[in-house]
């Protein structure tokens, strides 16, 4: 049967929302097509009961099978050098129709030397749509068609994984999953990592910053035009549903910006500055919107919308905060 | 040490100028060569690298190159480093029309070198002379790694800009050729199919959503 890999993210010892929808996304494009979806965990050290306790997250996710390697290589910074060999014996192992990997910014450090150390084609940002192809009198077949745009935004590129005869290594948007798909029960397979053929990287130091960390793992993105002040900041942040975040102009890591995926980006724009914006790169399947009526700019674009947020908000959420 | 930037054909996207940008951090201590392949010698990523504080600038005549993919181009470009002797070669993630970014991939690949993405400082170790230190994004932490030489460094739309230090004399442009690497045409082999169908599509408009729509959609998630 074929096989659909999910590179698994873990951060601060747990999954990543990212990584939650691409075991969703392997599981949809799975049950269409008639594929076993293998999660894969790259770790440090650790336990049985932590490696237990996050298969069971991942196979609540809708993974069949879970892969992990638990070692001290791949203890510090997802690196090629460190764990290119792995995903690359792996990939010659299932020989898998697809390779995903989450939003966030591992599968742009991981994804093109894996594809090119496999002869796969990559899709930064992708979509996946599953098409029913009629062939009657035979049984309709389910054709896989990744999509993702041009940087140019002139176009996209889209390819059938059935056409091409080769894998695909393909980085997903982030997205909210809103149900368990799968049994917190999977078989855990213990795989070891091999050694790197090159010096590994020796980690000096390693600081957590949550608001990028926030910003690369967001599933939806307000975006203001203008500066907000502290204040109207921390009620928006509290106001905003988790995977939601606040993103002020200028402010941002770009970094941390250029590898984020929401799928859907809120535009607050103000009289000063258009919608000629700096927005982060987009799956096919996003949706862009800007807040407001066309024509019409609020001068106080960002406390509308705080406005609106409380409106909208249940009693029962206001009450408790 | 002997630093390769590789700058795109013929015009710089964002990320081969924060490949240059990136460069620049170990000006002081490092010769800076930007190469950029294809397309005309009068170019502005020529023009780019001359202004933009490399000490030499090389073309590498091949009109072959335009049509090359990115797996002939990665080959090329690692020919190339070996043959200036580049210990450190720094791309852009990404070109700014197709946006695939696997040209750096396929560099270090052909180089036999390990390469590191979202790289945003680097600078010389003072630890060992073979090595470098790297400020990287990854795993949701910003961390300063340690990384021997020879490396491939890729890098996003922007880095920490350096600004340009006077320059006294710009740097003329020197040509390199498949024969002087030993390569022939027939290597340039394009291969389309791993790019995907290019479909003709217009950048989907942005819809408008009254403030309590946006809100409303926000607050199901």
């Amino acid at each position: 049967m074929a096989s659909i890999v999910a590179y698994i993210e873990v951060r601060e010892g747990a999954m990543t929302s990212p990584s939650r929808f691409v075991v969703a996304e392997a599981r949809r494009i799975a049950d269409a097509a008639g594929a076993t979806v293998y999660a894969l965990l790259t770790l440090g050290p650790c336990s049985h009961v932590e490696i237990d306790q996050l298969a069971a997250q991942v196979s609540a996710a809708g993974a069949d099978r879970i892969l992990c390697s638990s070692d001290e290589i791949l203890a510090g910074v997802p690196l090629d050098v460190t764990h290119g060999m792995l995903l690359a014996q792996i990939a010659e192992r299932l020989r898998p129709l697809l390779f995903f990997f989450p939003a966030g910014g591992v599968g742009i450090e991981l994804g093109p030397p894996l594809a090119v150390r496999i002869g796969a084609a990559f899709f930064p940002n992708a979509s996946v749509d599953v098409r029913a192809e009629d062939r009657t009198p035979e049984a309709a077949s389910q054709r896989i068609v990744l999509h993702r745009w041009r940087a140019a935004r002139d176009g996209q590129r889209r390819i059938d994984v059935a056409d091409l005869e080769r894998p695909v290594v393909a980085t997903l948007a982030a997205a909210t999953v809103s149900r368990p798909l799968g049994e917190a029960c999977a078989e855990v397979e213990m795989l070891p990592c091999p050694e790197p053929k090159v010096a590994r990287p020796r980690n000096l130091a390693s600081e957590i910053t949550a608001e990028d960390n926030a910003v690369e793992l967001c599933s939806a993105m307000v975006w203001s035009a203008e500066p907000v002040s502290p204040a109207m900041r921390s009620a928006l942040r509290a106001d905003l549903p988790p995977e939601a975040v606040l993103v002020v102009d200028g402010e941002t890591t770009p970094v941390s910006l250029h590898a984020t995926s929401p799928s859907e980006i809120f535009i607050v724009a103000s009289a000063a500055k258009t919608d000629d914006v700096y927005l982060p790169s987009q799956a096919p399947g996003a949706k862009v919107m800007r807040a407001g009526v066309p024509g019409h700019v609020s001068a106080a674009a960002i406390e509308d919308l705080a406005a609106a947020i409380d409106r909208a908000r249940p009693a029962s959420a206001k009450a408790s905060s | 040490m002997i630093v390769l930037v590789c700058l795109e054909s013929p015009e710089p996207g964002r990320a081969g100028r924060a490949a240059l940008s990136l460069a620049r951090q170990l000006a002081a201590t490092a010769q800076i060569v930007a190469l950029s392949a294809g397309g005309p010698v009068a170019s502005a990523s020529l023009e780019l690298a001359r202004q933009g504080g490399a000490h030499r600038v090389i073309h590498f005549d091949e009109p072959a190159l335009d049509r090359a993919d990115f797996f002939t181009l990665g080959m090329v470009l690692a020919e190339a480093a070996r043959h200036i002797k580049a210990a450190l070669v720094i791309a852009g993630e990404h070109s700014d029309n197709e946006g695939q970014g696997l040209v750096p991939a396929a560099l270090a690949h052909h180089l036999g070198a390990p390469i590191v993405a979202r790289v945003q400082d680097v600078e010389r170790s003072t630890a060992a002379d073979d090595a470098v230190v790297l400020t990287v994004r990854a795993g949701g932490r910003k961390n300063r790694i340690a990384m021997a030489l020879p490396l491939v460094l890729s890098t996003s739309i922007a880095t920490n800009a350096t600004p340009v230090a006077g320059q006294s004399s710009r740097p003329g442009v020197e040509t390199i050729t498949f024969a002087q690497l030993g390569l022939d045409h027939s290597r340039v082999v394009p291969r389309p199919d791993l790019l995907g169908t290019r479909v003709p599509l217009a950048a989907p408009r942005i819809q408008y959503k009254s403030f309590d729509e946006v809100a409303r959609m926000l607050l199901r998630r």
